[in-house]
Parts: C-alpha cells; structure tokens; sequence
C-alpha cells in the first residue's frame, strides 16, 4: 500500500541502522577468531582455539560456576517469592495492602546505589561480603518489588471467578496457586525466569562491590582478565564472548519472548 | 505475546493511581470474616519476600540517610558532619562536574536512543514487508549484551589502532584519527554514542508495542485527509505513544544519571575526570578511599533524583 519510494527509502534506513549495530559486534566476533594479538580480522586463518585458551587462562572455569550457581538460586527462588508475593497481592489480598503495595512499587523506583554503601557496611560483620549466600540474599532482595509486581498483574488477569468456584470445591489457597492459577500464568513466570536471569548473569556493579578472589563472576573475572590481557585482543574478545553467550543462546532460542519480557523490563529501575 | 506481555506498559513506573486502585480492588464491601481471614494467609504468602526486600533495601535505604550526616572513613569513630557531604557535592568541583556530565549522557542515552527508536519503529509498524523481523531481533540484539562485553566491544572501536580510525585513515581523513576514549573533549560523546547503540532497540520494542494498540481508523481518517507518511506520524502515532514515551524517557534519563558499568570499564571516569559520572564517583568514595558519607550521600541525592524524575514525568504524561 505504499509508494515504491517509500519502501526504498524506509528499507535503506533500517538496513544502515541494522549495520551499525551489527558491524561492532561482528568485528569484535573476527577479533575473537583472529590469529593476531592485535585482534585484526583474519577471514582466512579462524583460530577457534583462541576459545579455549582464553577459557583456560582466565580460569573461567571457576568463575562460571559462581556466576551460574549464583543465578539459578535467584532464578528459581527469586520466581517462588515473586510467585507467592504476586498471589498475596492478587488473589488473596494483604493485610495493610494500602501502605504496603506502595512501599514495594518504591522499591522499583530507587536505585542500587542508594543502598550499596549501607548494605555493604552491614553484611561485612556478618561475614556476608565476599560470600555467595550474601549476594544472592542482595539480589534476592532487590528483585523482589520487580517479582512481586509483575505476577501481581498476571494474577489479577485471571477471572475471579475461577477462583471462586475453586474456593466452592474447597481448594486452600495454596492448592488454588499451585493446582489453578499456576498452570494459566505459565507465560508470565517463563518471562519473569529470563529477564531475571539475564539481570542476575550479566551484573557488574554488585558483583564488582561484593565477591573478590575466587568468589569472582564471570562479568568481574572478565573485566580483570581484560586489564591483564591488554596487549592480547583477541583472547579477550574470545572471553567476552564466552562471558555473554548463556543469554545470547537464551535470546537465539526465545527471542519473541524475550523481546516481550523486556518490554515488562520496563517497569524496572 | 503474552496477555500479561502487553499489560504492563499500561502502568507507568511511579504510576500514583496504581496503588489507590490496587487498594480499591481489595476490598469492594464491608469485607467479611472469611476475606478478612484470607487477607491475614495473604500477607503470609507475601512475607516471606517483603521481609527480604525489608532487610536488604529498606533498613540500608534508611542508614544511608543516616551515614549521609556523618564523616567516616569506614573504620574509625564517625563523625557528625550535618549536611556538609551535600553541600560539598554540590561545590566540590570534581563532584560537581559530574552533573554536567550526567546532562550530556542524557542525550546520548535518551534522547538519541528515543528519536532512533521512534524512526525504526515507525519504519517496522509502517510497513509490513519481509525481513522486519528479523531487523528487529538485530536492534534487539545490544539489550542482552553485558554491559561489560558492550564496553569491550567500543574499547577495541575507539582504540588508536582500532577500525574506527583505521577507517578515517582509509578515507583520507587520518588528521581526526585519535584515542576516542582517552581524549579530553572527545571522551564523553565517544561513551554517549555506545548508550545510544545499547540502548534505541529498547526504545523501539516500546514503541512498536504501543504502536499497535492505536486504532487503525486513525490512520486511515489521517490518510483520507491527504496525510503522507510524516504528517501521519506526527499526527498520530506520536500522540498515541504518549505512555510509552514516559516510560522511555523515565529509563533512559535515570538510566544515564546511574551509568557505572561503561565508564568503569572503559575510562574509569577519565581522562582526568572528563567522564566522571555520580555512580563513579559513589563508588571510588565507599570502597576506594573510603569516604562513606559522601558516598551515601551521592547515593541519596542519585535516588532522590530519580524518584523526582519519574514521578515528574509522569505527572506531565498523565496531564491532558
């Protein structure tokens, strides 16, 4: 229905849009195959094992296990309180629920920073810096006013009446979650499981603030393995790679979802 | 897309009016003992949570007020300094050169990115023609980077041998070749630009998706009226974005005063302190050489800003 100018016009656009966002990130892609230190591109000469030996001489072996033990318990726990919270505030109703749903909406509205310096001259005498269990207890946290929403608004999509007429048949409350409610919010929770666990994997600050030796993840291990590697570009764009490929796989295999969940991402600070 | 997918745009962050009618919905009459009961399970189900996000962000919101008073270096006995860290951000020059910097950012990191995003997601929704989806997978594609992949990637762009200047080189125009990121005036754009490559495909799949719930009978009353594709835009996509533009502008102005990740990586606020931003500087004054209430104090002026940005922006949205 449009004029052939305009679909020349439009297409020349979004191709040079889609360039420059392409051409970074493919050069950086020849870099990390490249032969050179210097990370020129080599079509013809594709050092795959510059994979490897970066994996082995950044020790991310180490540090990979961190960051994914890290991000399944906030994943999987974080999802079950979010779960809980969201049917609390959905279903159920709160106690107090005027002053206490506004106070959780101002946890998605302040930052991280507002926080870091007090949290982390708290959790050093508990012994809980430099600790797995202390930062997943932050993000944890932190996720919460996102979680709590968010499956707040899945729950309130759902009839009432389903649950009246569950309530009929003398379903409790948490039959009712698990048994009705679970399996039609299905969408919503799968979105929730990506976005946090792309938020958990690909942290910086807490993680650069929190863990040190060998409690590093893999985005601080990387950033330290960078400042050693200067001179060798193309290990270091291999590790980044390595580093960023578990949510590049999650994104090549459900992106309309992702695309949908990010949407969502909006919501959050 | 899910239902709950296209639900929450509707609710912008800081919304006012979403926690009034949350409260409404709670209860319609007088509630009875039964509900009652069932408000009581309620909060059972949700304490877990809340008591987390009490201890880790609540209590440490409220002591950051309070450190914010003081003058410690994390070790010694601390002392009452009143508002002295905040005044001192707001005369030291260092510090405060950070918030000049922060008004730069926002048009690389909001700005740009929103203009961009408007233009691709007016070009997506316009037409519908093979490939679109795959050219929106592609602008997609820098939101699931990390952050610190993101900064590597421009680190090696910028460098003084990297391809942006061997490409200036090529062309005859090696005069303009230089170190992006260690060059005093060139520093801060160079770093904007990576915001805006990161961040316009956000922007888009905002738009796209509110782009989708105007009525088509407005465009075609625009389109009976002789209306060509710009004037279409301005008439009436634009004003139907209205929602989604809050929310874009929330993120992406709060997301440029907190920029941390993409300085430290890539200039740790330098050359000199051309990059300095607040996150930055919170960070080098708690866990560097430590001067934590000026730390919490950026910390509360940083969250103080933000909240005032998104219930400032809402409010403007919301009017009519």
């Amino acid at each position: 229905m449009i004029s052939r100018t305009e679909r020349v016009v439009n297409y020349t656009v979004l191709v040079a849009l889609a360039a420059a966002v392409l051409v970074p990130v493919g050069y950086f892609v020849l870099a990390a195959v490249s032969p050179d230190r210097a990370g020129r591109p080599a079509l013809g000469d594709l050092r795959w094992e510059n994979f490897a030996t970066a994996w082995r001489s950044a020790d991310f072996s180490r540090s990979m296990t961190v960051s994914l033990t890290i991000t399944v318990v906030v994943v999987v726990v974080g999802v079950l309180l979010a779960l809980l919270g969201g049917y609390g505030f959905g279903v159920l109703g709160v106690v107090g629920e005027k002053a206490l749903f506004p106070v959780v909406l101002l946890g998605m509205m302040i930052s991280l920073e507002a926080i870091i310096v007090p949290l982390y001259y708290q959790f050093r005498p508990l012994g809980l810096t430099n600790s797995v269990p202390g930062i997943i207890l932050i993000h944890l946290g932190t996720g919460v006013p996102f979680g709590v929403f968010w499956m707040r608004a899945a729950f309130r999509a759902l009839p009432r009446s389903l649950f009246e007429s569950a309530e009929l048949d003398g379903a409790g409350p948490l039959r009712m979650l698990s048994r009705v409610a679970l399996p039609l919010i299905r969408p919503a929770v799968y979105t929730l499981v990506l976005l946090s666990f792309m938020w958990t994997w690909n942290d910086y600050f807490l993680s650069l603030v929190f863990l040190h030796g060998d409690n590093q993840t893999a985005t601080v291990a990387l950033g330290v393995f960078q400042g050693k590697h200067v001179t060798e570009i193309n290990l270091m764009a291999a590790g980044g790679l390595l580093v960023a490929a578990p949510v590049l796989v999650l994104y090549v295999f459900f992106q309309r979802k992702f695309i949908a969940g990010m949407l969502a991402g909006a919501l959050k600070e | 897309m899910t239902a709950t997918g296209t639900r929450p745009p509707a609710g912008l962050p800081g919304t006012p009016s979403r926690p009034a009618r949350a409260g409404r919905a709670g209860a319609p009459r007088r509630p009875s003992a039964r509900r009652r009961r069932s408000r009581w399970i309620g909060l059972g189900f949700a304490a877990p949570g809340l008591l987390l996000y009490g201890y880790v962000v609540l209590v440490p919101l409220l002591q950051s007020v309070q450190y914010s008073f003081f003058r410690w270096d994390g070790v010694t006995q601390a002392v009452w300094v009143g508002f002295d860290n905040y005044t001192r951000f707001l005369t030291d020059p260092e510090l405060r050169s950070t918030f000049g910097h922060v008004l730069v950012l926002v048009a690389f990191f909001s700005v740009l990115p929103i203009a961009l995003g408007l233009l691709s997601a007016a070009l997506l929704t316009r037409t519908r023609l093979p490939g679109m989806a795959a050219f929106r997978w592609i602008y997609f594609l820098p939101q699931v980077m990390t952050s610190i992949v993101i900064a590597l990637v421009f680190k090696r762009i910028y460098a003084p041998e990297g391809p942006l200047n061997e490409a200036l080189r090529a062309v005859g125009l090696g005069s303009l070749a230089r170190s992006w990121l260690g060059d005093f005036t060139w520093a801060l754009p160079a770093l904007g630009l990576i915001g805006t490559w990161a961040g316009f495909g956000f922007c888009m799949v905002l738009f796209i998706s509110g782009a989708s719930s105007i009525p088509p009978e407005l465009y075609e009353a625009a389109r009976m009226d002789g209306a060509g594709p710009v004037r279409e835009f301005f008439a009436v996509t634009l004003p139907g974005l209205r929602g989604q533009l809050a929310v874009a502008l929330t993120l992406t102005i709060t997301g440029a005063l907190r920029t941390f990740d993409l300085v430290w990586i890539t200039t740790r606020g330098g050359p000199g302190t051309s990059t300095l931003t607040p996150a930055v500087a919170l960070y080098r004054a708690a866990f560097q050489n430590p001067q934590v209430g000026q730390a919490a104090a950026i910390g509360v002026v940083m969250a103080l800003l933000c909240l005032l940005i998104a219930l400032t922006i809402t409010r403007l949205s919301e009017k009519d």
